[in-house]
Parts: structure tokens; sequence; C-alpha cells
């Protein structure tokens, strides 16, 4: 396989116990180059502690980890950049110190390190608050802050856990800025949320953890495929006659004037409306909008916990 | 070790910019500057004390007097000394024209004349007739520049007894009479200035018929039987004791007098004294007499512990609290995915030495520049001390066992910094390893008193006490095979404790929640993970 076409991260039927406690069980996955892959699911899901073991700061009880080609990520260290999830910097140092810090801790000369952490506070707003020390930083700034420390050396391949967390929305946008900017250079991002409109609008591929296992594995396309197409129609008179259409796989009325109207796959939102005028049935209301991917999520981690709750 | 290299420098960097640092460099020239002038503010500042005699019967009078005028002189002749030794010209020769104006002096012999104040020297000073002879004798052997000699104060001044009091009246009567004035409430004057009476000796008429004498029959005497000494402040006795002094001198006179002695006689009796000179065995046949410097190199060491307890806590703390610092914040996360525990750890050890050793080499610095400029009132004690710092190989046991002490206690703390999640956590911890590293500040001032002895050398051989217990015995030469066993036995106690120290910090820097059980511990410690 040639170097451009190999996946950057590799986990092979991951696990990880704490004692008698099972964080991650068997978690495979494969983060192709230069995507953005994303890291979903609820709070205590596993995320965090499957970013560490990808990392090497856990050694996972089994399992396998390829990053970069490499068994651990110790061994490419320098090419990787990460966010944890619980935020910090030394109070005492001022923001440029730290971003040139880490990224000379990463193998970046002292004096390129430090041109860098001044170009990309300048670039990303902070240009001000550079010889500040991060104890006079407000809690976005310092994040922000740390999320500059974690790209500064031009790493090929940044983890990024809950980056938006904290942040106002104006800065949850340069955060996502930033994101397509190093996508644009061809940087493999991954990155953890449960914040499903980021994941949305960023994500090429995302995993979906729930209870320390996988529970969806690829594109956002093929997120929303996996549950059914709907249309919710809003008419006083009783739609059952669109039953027998073709593409229609089930009617439900779900009180009042709605109606769910379930699609096949193939099934087409327009030919739906279409018969309505033909058949004179009344709209008040035709919602044809796509399943979100928190439609995903609630569906997907809902039929997990029920699954564990029988289990 | 680039990354070690990184870590050590931001740590240092980090360490040198906070106050703390500097307030701990600047810390051993103040000490010692407030050491050398506490003595001359207490001096300065302490009043002279107004007393009051009553001795109706005039037995003891003069020989008070007598005894407060001899220790204002010897204050008068322990300042011209300072005086003289500080604004002399050494070296000078009296121009041969002038040898017949005046007799050849020679600096040091004078200067050697007023630098002692023991009663011999302090006999002939007031016997030649005091100030005026020796600042006549001195007087063109002062640079030109000097100010003025000004004489001490008197310490203690007998004034008066206050106006309406009947000195007749009875000892009980007369100590009533004055209790407003001792308690401060009413003032006698010195000089036309209010102050307190300090104190009253108040002799009754009959004392002579309460001397004890060989053969009597031993009692307790009733305080009328006595002579009183009424102070309200009970810290302060040098009046006390002169007093004491001179009575019973006076009394000792006449008893000799009245057997049948000449008085002249007992009198130059009573002057002679029989020199005692302390000798050292250790020192070269012929230098064996102890001098002011063997002195000081026998206490010194205990200061030199006493900085090295400090600075080695000192030090080892900041490992303890930036450990803490960064796994609180989950700063260690971003680090650990830059560099490895070893290297973290290793980078911190490093860092922070730097920071000690930049610490005390200031400290020894100031130590040696502040004694060195110091040539002034106590400059005979600055100058020996000087040359016993700088001569008797103190100073590299000190860095060496800095070093030492360092990395064992550094590792233990950073060990203990990683597994704990709070300062306070820390701090429970720390308790039962605070009672282990105060016992050599106990032993501190024990241990010169019996160098070599079980306690010391049993002390020596326990790794953690080591560093210490040396140094407080580094002036008794200790024997060369224990001074090599004992640093052995320390260097092994380092590498084991870095290394263990390792295993607990790679994997406690991670672990959150509770700290963990010993069980726990000893587990990381065996299996190394």
């Amino acid at each position: 396989m040639s170097q451009s076409s190999q996946p950057v991260l590799v986990l092979d039927g991951l696990k990880k116990s704490f004692g008698a406690f099972t964080a991650v069980h068997d978690v495979s996955l494969s983060v192709p180059r230069g995507s953005v892959y994303g890291f979903l699911g609820p709070n205590g899901a596993g995320k965090t502690t499957t970013i560490r073991m990808a990392l090497s700061i856990y050694q996972p009880t089994a399992g396998r980890v390829t990053v970069l080609g490499q068994p651990s990520a110790l061994l490419v260290r320098d090419r990787i950049g990460y966010l944890p999830e619980e935020k910090g910097l030394y109070k005492k140092m001022r923001a440029c110190d730290i971003i040139a810090y880490f990224a000379s801790l990463k193998g970046m000369p002292s004096a390129a390190a430090r041109k860098r952490a001044l170009e990309l506070l300048d670039k990303y707003g902070l240009g001000e608050f550079a010889t500040r020390k991060c104890e006079a930083l407000s809690k976005g700034m310092g994040q922000k802050v740390q999320v500059l420390a974690s790209i500064a050396h031009h790493p090929e391949f940044v983890i990024l856990d809950e980056p938006f967390s904290g942040l106002d929305p104006v800065n949850q946008q340069v955060l996502e800025d930033l994101i397509e900017d190093l996508k644009r250079e061809g940087t493999t991002i991954v990155f953890s949320t449960h914040i499903m409109e980021h994941a949305e609008r960023l994500c090429d591929r995302l995993v979906l953890i729930a209870r320390g296992r996988a529970v969806f594995d690829g594109t956002v396309a093929e997120a929303r495929r996996t549950i059914p197409r709907r249309i919710v129609i809003r008419t006083p008179v009783d739609p059952g006659r669109l039953r027998g259409m073709p593409g229609v796989t089930g009617l439900t009325a779900l009180g009042g004037d709605r109606h769910e109207v379930t699609l096949a796959d193939d099934g087409d939102a327009d030919a739906i409306l279409a018969a309505c005028f033909r058949d004179g049935i009344p709209l008040v209301g035709f919602d044809r909008s796509e399943p979100t991917l928190r439609d995903v999520f609630l569906r997907l981690v809902g039929a997990e916990q029920a699954a564990e709750e029988v289990a | 070790m680039r990354n070690a290299w990184l870590v050590a420098c931001r740590e240092f960097a980090e360490n040198v910019h906070t106050k703390g640092f500097w307030l701990g460099i600047a810390m051993v020239p103040l000490l010692l500057v407030l050491g050398f002038s506490a003595q001359r503010l207490l001096e300065s500042s302490t009043p002279s004390r107004a007393f009051v005699v009553v001795d109706p019967a005039d037995v003891y009078g003069d020989a008070i007097d007598a005894a407060v005028e001899r220790l204002h002189q010897r204050e008068v002749l322990k300042a011209f000394g300072e005086y003289f030794s500080r604004h002399a010209v050494r070296g000078k020769t009296v121009p041969a024209a002038d040898l017949e104006a005046t007799p050849a002096v020679d600096v040091e012999k004078v200067l050697q004349e007023f630098s002692d104040t023991n009663p011999a020297a302090l006999e002939a000073f007031v016997n030649a007739g005091g100030l005026a002879v020796a600042m006549a004798k001195v007087n063109g052997l002062i640079a030109p520049d000097a100010p003025p000699f000004v004489q001490p104060r008197k310490l203690f001044v007998r004034v008066d007894l206050p106006a309406g009091i009947d000195p007749e009246a009875g000892p009980a009567a007369v100590a009533d009479a004055l209790r407003p004035w001792l308690r401060g409430e009413q003032k006698v004057e010195i000089d036309g200035r209010p102050t307190d009476l300090f104190a009253a000796v108040i002799v009754p008429e009959d004392i002579a018929d309460h001397v004890s004498r060989p053969g009597g029959v031993p009692r307790v005497p009733e305080p009328g039987e006595s002579v009183q000494y009424w102070a309200a402040n009970l810290a302060d006795t040098d009046l006390r004791t002169e007093i004491e002094r001179a009575i019973n001198d006076q009394q000792r006179r006449a008893e000799y007098v009245a057997k049948g002695m000449d008085a002249a006689a007992v009198q130059a009796v009573q002057r002679t004294s029989v020199p005692v000179v302390k000798l050292d065995p250790r020192k070269a046949s012929g230098r064996e007499q102890v001098s002011l410097a063997d002195q000081l190199r026998q206490w010194a060491p205990v200061g030199f512990v006493y900085l090295l307890w400090t600075s080695i806590f000192a030090v080892a703390s900041l490992l303890l609290n930036n450990t803490i610092e960064e796994k609180s914040n989950r700063l260690v996360e971003v680090l650990l995915s830059s560099v490895t525990p070893g290297e973290l750890m290793f980078g911190k050890l490093l860092g922070i030495a730097a920071v000690g050793l930049t610490m005390i080499l200031a400290w020894i610095a100031g130590m040696v520049g502040m004694l060195w400029w110091n040539a002034g009132p106590q400059a005979e004690q600055a100058r020996s001390l000087l040359d016993v710092v700088t001569r008797s190989g103190l100073l590299p046991a000190f860095v060496g066992y800095f070093i030492l002490g360092y990395l064992l206690y550094g590792s233990l703390f950073l060990a203990l910094g990683s597994v704990c999640n709070t300062l306070k956590e820390a701090q429970n911890m720390m308790q039962p390893v605070m009672l282990v590293m105060i016992v050599p500040l106990l032993t501190m001032m024990f241990i010169p008193k019996d160098p070599n002895g079980t306690l010391a050398r049993v002390m020596s051989w326990i790794p953690i006490y080591t560093p210490f217990v040396m140094m407080n015995r580094a002036a008794a030469s200790p024997p060369p095979w224990e001074i090599v066993g004992t640093t052995l036995l320390l260097l092994a106690a380092v590498a084991v404790t870095l290394c263990l120290a390792g295993r607990i910090f790679a994997t406690g820097i991670l672990r959150t929640g509770q700290p963990p059980r010993l069980v726990e511990l000893w587990q990381w410690l065996v299996r190394g993970a």
C-alpha cells in the first residue's frame, strides 16, 4: 500500500478495562488519510479512553493500534498533534511561550517554534494576547491557545478531544474554520464531540460510540441512511391511500393532523407530493427534512441503551 | 534527551521568574546583615537604665559604683577597639624625625592591645588612664577622614533616691515607697530626661549580721536578712550579676582585713589571674592554640546543615507543586503525547536542580561577599568566618551533599506529587514524611558536641539523613572510610530511589481519582508499570 493511501489510524479490536470495569469493548476502525473523522457518543461512552489508547497514553487491555504505520503513537509523536479533553495551561507562562514550548517538544527548532506561535496567535485573533500570561486569559482564549499549541508543529495527524466544549458560538466558528484550514492543508483530523451539528458540518466519516462499543462507522450519508427516510405531512383528511404507493413503506398517524410517511431508500418525496395534489389530499404542511445526525444518534444510542437494559 | 533538556529549561525559566526565588536568594545575605547588626542595634536601642541603691550604713555603695563603672569601661574599650581597628592606618611607619617626639609604635601591636576585653586588658586600659590616654596613643594612627570616636552610652546609671523617701525607714518601708517607680507609674530622671526606674538595691542596715559563714547553721535567709534586688525586668540579669559580684568581693575584702591582712595586699591578690588557654591536639604542633576561627569552624557546619535542609526542601517542594499543577490541569496528557514519563521526570529534576544550584551559589556568593565587605564593627568575626567558610572544605561538601540530598528527596517528592491530584492530598501524605524529615534539624545542635559519637555515626549510615549528619560532622574530620562508605551508600540509595520513583511516576502521573493505596503502590513498584 502506498504511503498516501495507507490509513492514518487503524484500531483493531481495542479493549480497555480498569479493574472490573470495561470502558471500551472491541472497537475497530480505520481513519483514511486526509479525512476529518468524528468520534461521536454520549458522555462516558469511551471516546476519550479510545483516544488515549490511540495515542499510547493508555495501553489497551486487548487489541492493536497502528498510527501512521507504526504500532505505537510514541514512535511518531512528533507527527501527531493532540488536544486533551480537560484543558489546562501553565498559568504563569505567556501564551506565545507555551505554544512555542509544546511545538519545540515536538521537535521544532526553538526560533521557528516561536515565530510560528506568534503567526498562529495573529491568524486566529489572539495577537494582542501573545505576551499575556495564561492566567490572564479567559477560558475560551485559553482553550484556543491550547488548540494552537497542538497544531503548531505542522502535524500530519491531529486528534482533538472535545475541542468545541466551553466555546461561545463565535469561537466555535473560528475553530470550525481552523479545522477546515487544516483539512485543506491535507492534515488528517480526528475529533470527538457530542454536539452533532459540528460533526455534520465537518466530518467525512464518523464513528458512533455508545457504552464502549462502536455502534456505527461510516460516512455521514451512510449514517443518515441507517434510519428510514420520512416525510411529515399535515392534512385534515385521512391520507390512507398513500399507503399503496411505490416506495412508501409505512404510514403512521402522529396525532392531530400530522402523519408520518416512511420511504424506502429509492422512495421519491416529489412523487408523494405530486400524489397528494393528484388525489386531492389538502396539505397544510409538507416537511421532507432529511434525518439529522441527531436523529441517528438518538436512535442508535437509544437502541444500544435499550439492548443493554434487556441484557 | 533534547526533550528532557527542554522540560528542564522551562522549569528553570518559570521558577526564576517568581518572587519567591528572588526572596530566597536575598535571604542569606539578609540574615547575615541582620545577625551582624542585631547586636549593635540592640545595644544602641537599649536606653540607659536607672537604678537606686539604698544603703544607709554605706556598706556596699562604693563597691557597686565601681562595678558599674567597670562595666561601662569595658564597653568603652570594646567600642574603642572596634573603632580603632576600622579606622587605623595599617602599616604606617612613624617618620624617624618624630621618633623622639612620639615613641615608636607598631600599629598592629596597638591594635592587639585594644583587641581584647578580658579582665587583664581592661585593667591595663583603665590603669593606663582610660579612653583619654588611649586616644592620645593612637592619635597619629587613625585615618584623617575617620569620624570622631563616640563613647557608648552608659548601660546603667545610678540615680538618687526619689525625694520624700526616707532611706533609713527600713527595707520593707523603702521597698513599699519605691513600688510606684519600679512599676513605671512614676519616673526618675537621667540627665533631665524622665525614665523608668529599672532596679532598686536595698541593703538592710544590719546586713553584717546575716553574712553566711562556714560552720553556721544552713537555712534559707528571710528577704529582710538579705540584700534585696528589686526589678520588674527578669530577663536582663547583667546588673544583678554585676552587683552580686561586687557586693561579695567587697564583703570578702572586708573579711580579709578583719582577719588582720593588709588591705592593699588583699586588693592586689584579688586582681591576680591565671591565664587558661584552649588547645586542640589535632592542630599542628606549635599552633595548637584554639582561635576564634577554630570555634567558628566547629559551629559553622550547623549553619550549613540549616541551609542544606532549607534549600533541599524548598527546592524539592517546587517539584511536588509543579507536578501536581501539571497533573491537576491535565497538562501532563499533552506533555506525555510529546515526551516519555522518564524524560519528563528527568527534565523536571534537572531544571529544578538548576534552580536550586543557582540559589545556593547565590547564597554562597552573597555570604562570602557580605563577609568580605563587612570589615566593620564585627570585623574580627567576619574575617574569621570568611576564612572558615572558604578554606575549610565546607563549601564543596555543602554543594555535594546538596546535589545528592536533592536527588534523593526530589525524586521522592516527584513520586509523591505524581500520585496526588491536589495540593491538599499531597499535604496529607506529606505529614508522615515531615516527621521523618525534621530529625536532622533536631539533632543539628547536639552533633557538634559529640561529632564522632554513636548518634552521629549511626545517623550517618541512614541515607535519608546522610547529607545532613555528615555535613554536621564535617568540621570534626570523621574517619575517611566513613565518608567514603556513607557517600557510596547514599549514591546507591539515590540510584534506587530514582529508579523506583520513576516507576511510580510513570504510572501515577496519568492516574485520576483517589490516590493509590499502599498495596497498589507496591504493585507498581514490583511490576514497573
